[in-house]
């Protein structure tokens, strides 16, 4: 249920709208509870802690054409002049400018999702340390072994003069990483499994245990990637990854605002092969970004952001809609209570194809499997790409030689990647375990994914 | 949000707690966002985050776990927390280390706060008066303007109380080469109120961009072998933290470090201290989150490693003798190279720089660099580099010029030769 001390300041928060609004056109404030629980069992340190916890408020007031915010730990008690002071501004440094006022519908609405699991601390510490334990007997080169179960619960309330929303939500991430040694060569691999329920997060995380330590000690033996152009697979995370990082940020409709994005341009032209398909949301999967309603208080949304190739719509928060003359599409997030709201991806993810991953492998003569998501970044004004995938596995007249390169970067142009686009998967898998910077900060949960796909890209 | 003596009272009431952590940081913070030279949001934070760490010890085992304080809690309601607290550092235990003992209390306030809405608006006319170019612009820019003051109590009578300043900017500047428009993009963050210093690195940012705009691409410029590369800003930081990393107290205790006392790292004789503060650097701390005083180590001298460094629960474990604290910032000291009359290339701008503490894996797609061909400079863009430093170290070389960033003083470029350019 919502958490109760948010719950308690619902009243506060009205009569503080209500008072703002005498001085202020347009007021709204978000509440923020969330509670992590994070467990880790490791080789050699083990916890059982909260993280990451916080509390407090953040109102947002417009008047002549600016918006001014006030973070705060609490609004019980806090006097409208109080806040007119925060944000009050002596002198100005500015040319004449008006941003549009927030135009907000009628809605009332509580909403619920909940770990459906009961399993106790003691339950959880036993099925990592079994998992730990089982590993270190496998391998002898195994010289580190970090799990850690992290249950994220999020409380919030959004109040403004239309609107009184409150929501609580859950979401489960599992992670395991696993670290060998072999003299001076050191290498690691990980999985990160997220989940609605924690029962299923700690499953999917025993299964794949076994595997997670194989490819780590394979990786002892990769080679560096020989510079050049070759017809790539990706793995389920790595087709995420170039949804996120090399078109999703560029769809992102408050770089349309600041003219940052290539994307602008490119609204109803192909930008892909036909074969491809692209959606972001809250409400598009459950995943690990599913809420029901963004940090503006707009409901969550499923955006088709490419069909058969061709570039729909991006995706924006409350503001940049405001300004763009479109709907928001419930992307409005901010890192916590204490930062600015801006357009965020949350589950963004390539749709399923037609082709059969094992005709997929076949199909190439001279190439890799790239798998495992390790970096990227975005480049939303010129689109380069930069993708690094943790390793690569060689395939050669449609059959894997057993050879592994790692790491991996795929370089090139954003569209010169999408458009070479030749086969693509029939079944679509969403890793919920990401975390997403802006620029370089500004960090929220998200999760991304997609089918196999069958490309040509730079490698180096 | 409850006082510090009702929550220490707290603590103090729970027989089942053997010790102590306190944290109270109050954060006062002006920000202004702007869109071209529009102020489209201006915000104010005011916020106290309150952390509190309990432990259960015995003679063999520590057990630690943490509570956050909320303005939700009163003394009921804490008190239920630090009770789950001790339940939960009761089921996960590790080997016994102990807190920071009382040695000097510090008490570092600042004689005169800085008034942040002043401050804030100097930074931004610091900014655009870098904003004069025709086809270049600062198209986004976001400022940051902090007062944060930190109070640190455990058990052992240790009572530090810090404050500290802070700027950040962050900036997007745009060109257009009458085609297409080019952007690049600019974090600079420090501790002074330099306003000259903000003009100079924003107008060189622009000018960075304007470069990118009429970049080349290896297509178009073939660069000779074995040519020496010179990275600097944020990728030289990553080098410089891969090895602070690597040779704390925690990767020595996790076996996962590459290097120990008396291993050489390179033949290039540089010394790599870590310190508490330097001046303009943003990082800098006088104790860290365990309430150690930090003190300065020399990790690296003349190219091998005299020493480690780290926090109290790993050095308790790792037998040292004398704990140094987390510390926050490095200072590299190095003969400086020449290097400007041969040819050479300078990484301006990653995408996102990479290392790879395991695997050594340094590098990241290149969105400017310069190449000088001997006579000239000649921007490129749109490749990769990668190298693996544990290698690449051996043999680096070091500018004359100096540089600083939040975390690191020292060289401005470090200077490899043979990496894997494509």
């Amino acid at each position: 249920m919502l958490d109760k001390y948010l719950r308690s300041r619902i009243p506060d928060a009205k009569k503080l709208v209500k008072d703002l609004r005498k001085s202020f056109d347009y007021v709204s404030i978000l509440g923020t509870c969330v509670n992590t629980k994070r467990i880790s069992v490791s080789t050699r340190i083990n916890s059982l802690d909260e993280v990451d916890n916080e509390c407090g408020f953040v109102i947002k007031v417009y008047k002549d054409g600016r918006y001014s915010e006030y973070s705060c730990n609490d609004i019980r008690d806090l006097k409208a002049s109080a806040v007119k002071n925060a944000v009050k501004l002596e002198e100005v440094y500015s040319k004449d400018f008006k941003v549009r006022m927030l135009e907000e519908k009628e809605h009332v609405e509580d909403y619920l999702r909940e770990d459906p699991s009961k399993l106790t601390n003691k339950q959880i510490i036993e099925k990592l340390s079994a998992v730990k334990d089982e590993l270190h007997k496998k391998e002898g080169r195994l010289i580190n072994v970090n799990t850690a179960y992290v249950k994220r619960q999020t409380s919030k309330i959004f109040v403004s003069e239309k609107k009184c929303l409150s929501q609580k939500y859950d979401w489960i991430n599992v992670m395991l990483l696993t670290v060998v040694r072999d003299g001076d060569n050191i290498k690691s691999n990980y999985s990160a499994q997220g989940e609605a329920s924690s029962d299923l997060a700690l499953d999917k995380f025993t299964k794949e245990a076994e595997d997670v330590l194989n490819i780590s000690v394979k990786m002892l033996d990769a080679k560096p990637v020989k510079p050049g152009t070759y017809t790539i697979i990706t793995d389920p995370s790595i087709s995420g990854l170039i949804a996120h990082e090399a078109f999703g940020h560029g769809v992102e409709m408050d770089m349309f605002v600041k003219n940052r994005a290539k994307a602008v341009d490119y609204v109803g032209k192909y930008v892909a092969s036909p074969l491809v398909d692209m959606y972001d949301g809250a409400a598009s999967c459950l995943s690990a970004a599913s809420y029901f309603f963004d940090d503006d208080g707009v409901e969550a949304h499923s955006t088709q952001i490419i069909k058969k190739g061709i570039l729909q719509t991006g995706i924006s928060d409350s503001l940049s809609a405001m300004e763009l003359g479109s709907e928001p599409t419930g992307n409005g997030r901010r890192q916590d209570y204490q930062r600015k709201v801006y357009t965020r991806m949350t589950n963004t993810w390539f749709g399923p194809g037609k082709d059969k991953y094992e005709d997929m492998i076949k199909s190439v003569k001279h190439g890799y499997l790239l798998c495992q998501t390790n970096n990227g970044m975005e480049d939303p004004k010129n689109w380069q790409i930069q993708c690094t995938a943790s390793y690569g596995l060689e395939i050669k007249d449609g059959k894997f030689t057993g050879e592994m390169i790692a790491p991996v970067v795929i370089s090139g142009y954003v569209i010169d990647l999408l458009s070479s686009i030749s086969m693509v998967s029939d079944e679509v898998t969403v890793h919920g375990s990401g975390m997403c910077g802006k620029g370089h900060k500004e960090w929220v949960y998200v999760s991304d994914g997609g089918p196999y796909l069958k490309a040509e890209a730079k490698l180096g | 949000m409850m006082k510090k003596s009702e929550i220490l009272a707290c603590l103090k009431a729970n027989k089942n707690i053997s010790a102590y952590e306190l944290s109270i940081i109050d954060k006062d913070s002006r920000e202004l966002f702007y869109v071209l030279d529009h102020l489209e949001i201006n915000r104010a934070v005011k916020v106290k985050t309150v952390t509190v760490k309990v432990y259960v010890n015995d003679k063999k085992s520590t057990g630690v776990s943490s509570v956050v304080v909320t303005a939700a809690d009163d003394v009921k309601s804490l008190a239920s927390k630090l009770s789950k607290a001790v339940t939960r550092a009761k089921s996960a235990k590790n080997p016994y280390y102990p807190l920071a003992e009382r040695k000097e209390n510090l008490k570092d306030l600042k004689k005169t706060k800085k008034d942040l809405n002043e401050v804030a608006t100097k930074v931004a006319k610091a900014v655009f008066k870098a904003d004069v170019y025709k086809n270049g612009w600062i198209n986004s820019t976001e400022i940051f303007v902090s007062n944060f003051k930190e109070e640190f109590i455990n058990s052992n009578g240790v009572d530090h109380v810090s404050e500290r300043f802070k700027i950040e900017v962050e900036c997007i500047p745009t060109w257009s080469n009458k085609k297409e428009e080019f952007e690049l993009y600019k974090f600079y963050e420090s501790d002074k109120t330099d306003y000259k210093k903000i003009s100079e690195e924003i107008d060189e940012i622009l000018n960075l961009a304007k470069a990118r705009s009429v970049a080349k691409t290896l297509k178009d410029v073939k660069l000779p072998e074995d040519l020496p590369v010179l990275v600097k800003n944020d990728m030289l930081e990553y080098i410089v933290s891969g090895f602070a990393q690597d040779l704390h107290y925690r990767s020595q205790f996790m076996h996962d470090n590459h290097y120990s006392k008396g291993d050489k790292v390179s033949d290039t004789p540089f010394d790599l201290t870590m310190k508490p503060v330097i001046s303009g650097c943003s990082a800098s701390r006088k104790f860290d989150s365990h309430g150690t005083l930090l003190s300065s180590v020399k990790l690296i001298e003349k190219g091998v490693v005299r020493n480690t460094y780290g926090d109290i629960q790993f050095g308790y474990y790792n037998k040292e003798k004398k704990i140094s604290g987390n510390l926050p910032v490095a200072q590299l000291n190095a003969e400086g190279s020449e290097y400007k009359k041969a040819p050479h290339l300078i990484i301006e701008n990653f995408s996102s720089p990479q290392l790879e503490s395991d695997s050594g894996y340094w590098g990241g797609e290149v969105r400017l660099a310069r190449y000088f061909d001997g006579k000239k400079y000649i921007p490129l863009t749109g490749f990769s580099i990668a190298g693996n430093i544990y290698e690449d170290i051996k043999n680096v070389k070091f500018s004359k010029e100096e540089a600083q960033t939040s975390r690191y003083n020292g060289p401005k470029y470090m200077i490899f030769e043979g990496i894997k350019i494509s």
